[in-house]
């Protein structure tokens, strides 16, 4: 399986070999632009991002599979990702992540059936002082109550 | 040279130079600092920890791979605290390592036995479940196999796989405590010095397909030895089997492992050379065979001393051997050339210009001794024939015996000598068609079997000895020349394998500044 | 009214826009330095200032840029640490929100000074709307001529690219943030050779955290005298302290150096939630010793927490409550550091995750009264036993928690619950 690379994502290609010309520099943008594309680093990814900086794979895997922002495997269309560590827990982390789980029926690693959450937990995301804090696809939301999940959810496509 | 600085370990104070490390420094001097990822031959990691030392002045143990040692340093590697950091370390090492040391290949030359008998010993303490990872006892190569939950992640393998064969196919993948050794999906090893990944992981998560199951370590002897398997000359030793021999099918070799030859090798040698060694037991020739009959030597040499003084010189014709030891190529043209008076000795060029070669360690010519022939024999590369044009120079010279050392002879001169009743001679170690077709076959000890030498493609003169007894009645060629010589009544010269040695050096130009009473044990450059 | 640095535009609207920040003089600083000061001049002022580390190590931030060797014929970097990732802290991502032409002006004054000519802000993969207004202050500074070529005139040349990480703790430290940048894994390396001399691309490097570049500007402007005075001795300056947990008003409130840390839970913070009384405090991020409530009475500044066995690091204080029950609190920051070992060193790597099988077992009820002190043995295995302070940061909370909660421990290991809840 090849990967069908967008105009678009062509264009970021050439911006960060650009912009990060050195070394394996451009691996870990180079990542990140393919994820904003196709929503997980598939192994076909890691080669073609390979073969960009002109490494061996191995490389690229291990670049991937180290850092945990990179998904391995898909993700649904929203990824929500709860803060549990301890400022997030101290304020309220259990009451948050259970009901969250409660609400779309799943757990902790799993994707909801129609494909669109995802929901994780992940380490400190610097929010502290919002605590507790999840972040769904890159936007922060703080001061987690059960309500405001609710609104923050529900108003999701 | 570096300047010498005065460093103190233990209490014993050593002059070194600044340039080793604390772990060099302390070998070199016969103190024992145990380490896993650091590995001579490869950059230096410092992930395993287990080389910490306490080095005055520092607030924290160093590791002794990375440190380099200054001017006054003092260095300690017998407190208790740091022994009790080594043994911790060795524990945490031991945590998730998978208690199959009955079922391991690695048992009995582990890295993890043996510093756990020797700085180990403790009350385990971990009661949870081990951790699990995705491949046991999986293949990545035709002579590799993983284990990773044997894996210490020392990263010897990705390292040596990175700087050393630089093909870049192991990795280290996900992080922390589920980190995983493995090659990127679908991929296997790629390189032609795999058996070294085998060699260099200090643990049981990768062993050698081909060894594995056949024999405990335990049960092998060694001995050191030079490979034959290209005019590289790796510096090896070889592991054979005696107080077992039902083992492995009744083979006595059962593998080569590379030994260090800073001028040659360094660490390594390739899976072509290490994976050669079947022929030292399989398929060989034991006996005289006359005929298709097995005969007794004396029959068989009287034989052949019939069909040389039936032919005449010019009629006769040799091909030389690039497998030959130097003190067999001696002896060759001390008969042949000296008193036969032959004329007609040649070296093939079969496997020598193969253009298989890379910038590692192997070499294009698939013998070990080629320099040695042209030292000997004063033979230049543009005097060596193409077997193709054998038949032509057979018919040309009006060949009545021709005598072949090892080679196998194309089927068109196989065919032209049936036709025309020449005598067909074959000495050598191993069946081929040539000897199934020869009118006499003699049975030669291979390498394994017999003392000598052989000069590399850098000519460096190297020697070599044995612990194995020839099979049969196999022997060196030179034995071989020595009774054909009493019954020629040419003069016979060598009583044992040192006379024939100090005869060779002291007339062969080509060895004149090496030293009988000094042989560096990494050998020694001669002149060509 | 105690003095301003960091946060002195916090307040204003639109503070992260340059023309904001240059209505207020911003950008005046950096064209001074490069007009009329000569690098070693701006060194001195910095090292009269006592500004130290403020990512947690505290070391004295002119004394590093010392450490750059002169004329080695290749480049010198600056790279600016905003990965921030040490649970509790979130002082640099305030600065990045409202403030990010204070930072770009202290990084183009640094880099002018250790003879940088290209500066990378690595900044942790999470914060991407951040290193969106980032990347807009940079284009800004770009369009009004301060970055690029020829900046203020000068034939000073300086460039500043954000590199994102991709959620990785342990690239903060500052050679596995060496190594990401250049692509790889965050794996530290093994020290010497320090980033000074063999950094980025194996080139002298100036790694720098962003709350310690922000203050530059201000000390080139009222000179390093001025800022050393404003803390107690070798504490100069003011700090950004993160407060979080169990109070009353979270956030970054900024003071001079050696401020009463319960005048800050009390005060700054609103005290702690619902009346409650005070238990515990982790003053400096989620990596140094913990405080019991009694041992809070003391000062922040590196010397004074360090007085009190713990530590100042990055200034973030994490405040817990009475009903906190301390082997959960504990078992969080496990679990934490378990995720985020590299790997690569053995005790680390193999420490973390026992620790954390040993802790989960008693929270779930099967926990025995030895686990206490395997989890303590386990931590003191670890510390100082590898090659970067990821475990020590690992062990230190352990021991901490243990040394002032053993009760607590064990009450949970062996009743199969927790003492408080």
């Amino acid at each position: 399986m090849s990967v069908e690379i967008s105009v678009n994502l062509r264009k970021k290609i050439d911006e960060i070999k650009k912009k990060f010309p050195r070394d394996k520099s451009p691996i870990l943008p180079l990542l990140h632009a393919f994820q904003d594309e196709f929503g997980y680093i598939s192994v076909e990814i890691e080669e073609e991002v390979a073969k960009i900086v002109g490494v061996s794979p191995v490389y690229v895997r291990e670049v991937s599979t180290f850092y945990s922002m990179f998904n391995n495997k898909p993700v649904g269309k929203y990824h929500i990702q709860v803060c549990g560590n301890i400022s997030c827990w101290l304020r309220g982390y259990d009451e948050i992540v259970e009901y969250i789980k409660k609400k779309l029926g799943i757990e902790i690693g799993e994707t909801t059936p129609d494909g669109k959450f995802t929901l994780s937990r992940v380490e400190c995301l610097g929010m502290c002082d919002q605590a507790p804090v999840m972040q769904i696809n890159g936007d922060f939301y703080g001061n987690l109550t059960p309500e405001k999940i609710d609104e923050i959810l529900d108003n999701l496509e | 040279m570096s300047e010498k600085i005065k460093v103190t370990i233990n209490g014993k104070e050593i002059l070194t130079t600044p340039d080793k490390t604390i772990l060099q420094v302390a070998e070199e001097n016969g103190i024992d600092i145990p380490h896993y990822c650091y590995h001579p031959g490869l950059p230096v990691a410092g992930n395993c920890r287990m080389c910490l030392v306490e080095v005055e002045g520092a607030r924290k143990l160093q590791t002794a791979c990375s440190t380099q040692v200054r001017d006054g340093m003092v260095v300690r590697t017998d407190t208790p605290q740091v022994k009790e950091a080594v043994r911790q370390v060795l524990e945490f090492m031991l945590i998730n390592h998978p208690l199959d040391c009955p079922v391991c290949d690695q048992a009995g030359e582990c890295g993890l036995q043996d510093y756990y008998m020797e700085y180990g010993q403790y009350d385990p303490k971990f009661i949870e479940n081990k951790n699990k990872k995705s491949k046991k006892a999986t293949p990545i190569g035709k002579y590799v196999i993983l284990d990773q939950e044997r894996c210490i992640l020392c990263a010897r393998c990705v390292r040596f796989t990175r700087f050393i064969t630089k093909t870049e196919e192991i990795g280290i993948f996900n992080r922390g405590d589920h980190s995983e050794v493995d090659l990127f999906p679908g991929k296997e090893l790629n390189n032609r010095y795999t058996g070294n990944l085998v060699d260099i992981c200090p643990v049981g998560a990768m062993t050698c397909r081909d060894f594995r199951f056949k024999c405990r370590v335990w049960y092998l002897e060694e001995f050191d030895s030079i490979c034959p398997g290209c005019s590289r000359g790796c510096n090896i030793k070889i592991y054979y089997n005696p107080h077992r021999p039902h083992k492995a099918d009744g083979n006595r070799v059962l593998r080569f492992k590379p030994r260090f030859n800073p001028e040659v090798n360094r660490y390594w040698m390739c899976d072509d050379g290490r994976y050669g060694y079947k022929f030292i037991d399989e398929n060989r020739i034991m006996y005289p065979l006359k005929g298709k009959e097995e005969v007794y030597l004396d029959e068989a040499i009287n034989s052949f001393v019939s069909l040389l003084k039936e032919s005449i010189p010019d009629r006769t014709f040799y091909l030389l051997s690039a497998n030959s030891t130097n003190e067999e190529l001696f002896a060759t043209k001390k008969f042949f050339v000296d008193n036969y008076k032959l004329e007609n000795i040649f070296l093939p060029d079969e496997d020598i210009f193969t253009g298989d070669r890379d910038d590692l360690l192997i070499t294009e010519d698939k013998h070990p001794n080629t320099n040695g022939v042209k030292a000997i024999f004063n033979i230049l590369y543009k005097d060596l024939i193409k077997l193709d044009e054998l038949r032509e120079l057979l018919e040309e010279k009006s060949i009545s015996l021709l005598i072949v050392n090892r080679h196998e002879l194309p089927e068109d001169v196989l065919d032209f000598i049936k036709e025309n009743g020449i005598k067909l001679v074959y000495l050598g170690t191993n069946f081929n068609k040539t000897s199934k077709a020869a009118d006499l076959v003699f049975p030669i000890s291979v390498f394994a079997e017999k003392e000598g030498s052989f000069i590399n493609v850098d000519k460096r003169f190297q020697k070599f000895s044995s612990r194995l007894e020839p099979l049969g009645v196999s022997m060196p060629e030179w034995v071989l020349f020595n009774r054909l010589s009493e019954l020629m009544e040419f003069p016979v010269y060598y009583s044992s394998y040192m006379n024939i040695f100090k005869h060779m050096i002291s007339e062969v130009g080509a060895f004149k500044n090496i030293d009988l009473n000094n042989i560096n044990k990494y050998g020694v450059l001669v002149e060509l | 009214m105690s003095v301003k640095i960091l946060t002195k535009h916090f307040h204003i609207k639109d503070s992260h826009k340059i023309d904001v920040y240059i209505s207020d003089g911003g950008y005046k600083q950096a064209e001074r330095a490069l007009k009329e000061m000569k690098p070693e001049e701006i060194l001195e002022e910095v090292k009269k200032s006592n500004l130290r580390g403020r990512g947690g190590a505290g070391f004295p931030t002119g004394l590093k840029w010392s450490f750059v060797p002169k004329d080695t014929g290749k480049p010198v970097y600056l790279c600016v640490n905003s990965d921030e990732s040490e649970p509790g802290t979130f002082k640099d991502r305030h600065i990045i929100e409202k403030d990010p032409h204070m930072l770009l002006e202290g990084i183009i004054i640094t880099s002018y000074t250790i003879g940088a000519h290209e500066s990378y802000i690595y900044i942790r993969g999470e914060y991407y709307p951040q290193a969106i207004r980032l990347q807009e202050a940079i284009d800004e500074a770009y369009a009004k001529g301060f970055l690029g070529e020829n900046i203020f005139g000068t034939g000073y040349k300086l460039d500043v690219k954000i590199y994102r990480g991709a959620g990785a703790y342990i690239c903060g430290e500052e050679t596995a943030l060496l190594e990401s940048i250049e692509g790889k894994k965050g794996k530290p390396r093994l020290k010497p050779p320090f980033p000074a001399v063999v950094g980025l691309y194996n080139c002298p490097t100036v790694i720098n955290n962003v709350e310690t570049i922000a203050n530059i500007p201000a000390i080139v402007e009222k000179g390093g005298e001025w800022f050393a005075s404003l803390g107690p001795e070798k504490n100069g300056g003011t700090k950004l302290y993160a407060i979080s947990g169990h109070v009353n008003k979270p956030g970054v409130y900024e003071h001079e150096m050696g401020y009463p840390l319960m005048k800050l839970i009390n005060e700054d913070a609103g005290g702690v939630i619902d009346g409650l009384k005070l238990k515990a405090v982790i003053p400096g991020g989620s990596s140094v010793p913990v405080l019991r409530a009694e041992e809070c009475d003391i000062n922040l500044d590196y010397d004074s927490v360090a007085k009190a066995g713990s530590m100042l690091g990055s200034g973030a204080v994490i405040v817990m409550s009475e009903k906190t029950c301390m082997v959960r609190a504990l078992q969080r920051l496990i679990h934490f550091y378990k995720d985020e070992s590299c790997g690569q060193c053995t005790p680390c790597r193999e420490g973390t995750g026992w620790m954390l099988k040993i802790i989960n077992r008693i929270v779930s009820g099967n926990g025995r009264k030895e686990d206490v002190d395997t989890l303590y043995y386990i931590a003191k295995g670890i510390l100082g036993h590898t090659v970067c302070p990821l475990g020590d940061a690992a062990a230190m909370p352990v021991m901490s928690f243990i040394d002032k909660f053993r009760d607590e421990f064990e009450y949970f290991a062996i009743n199969k619950k927790s003492k408080v809840e």
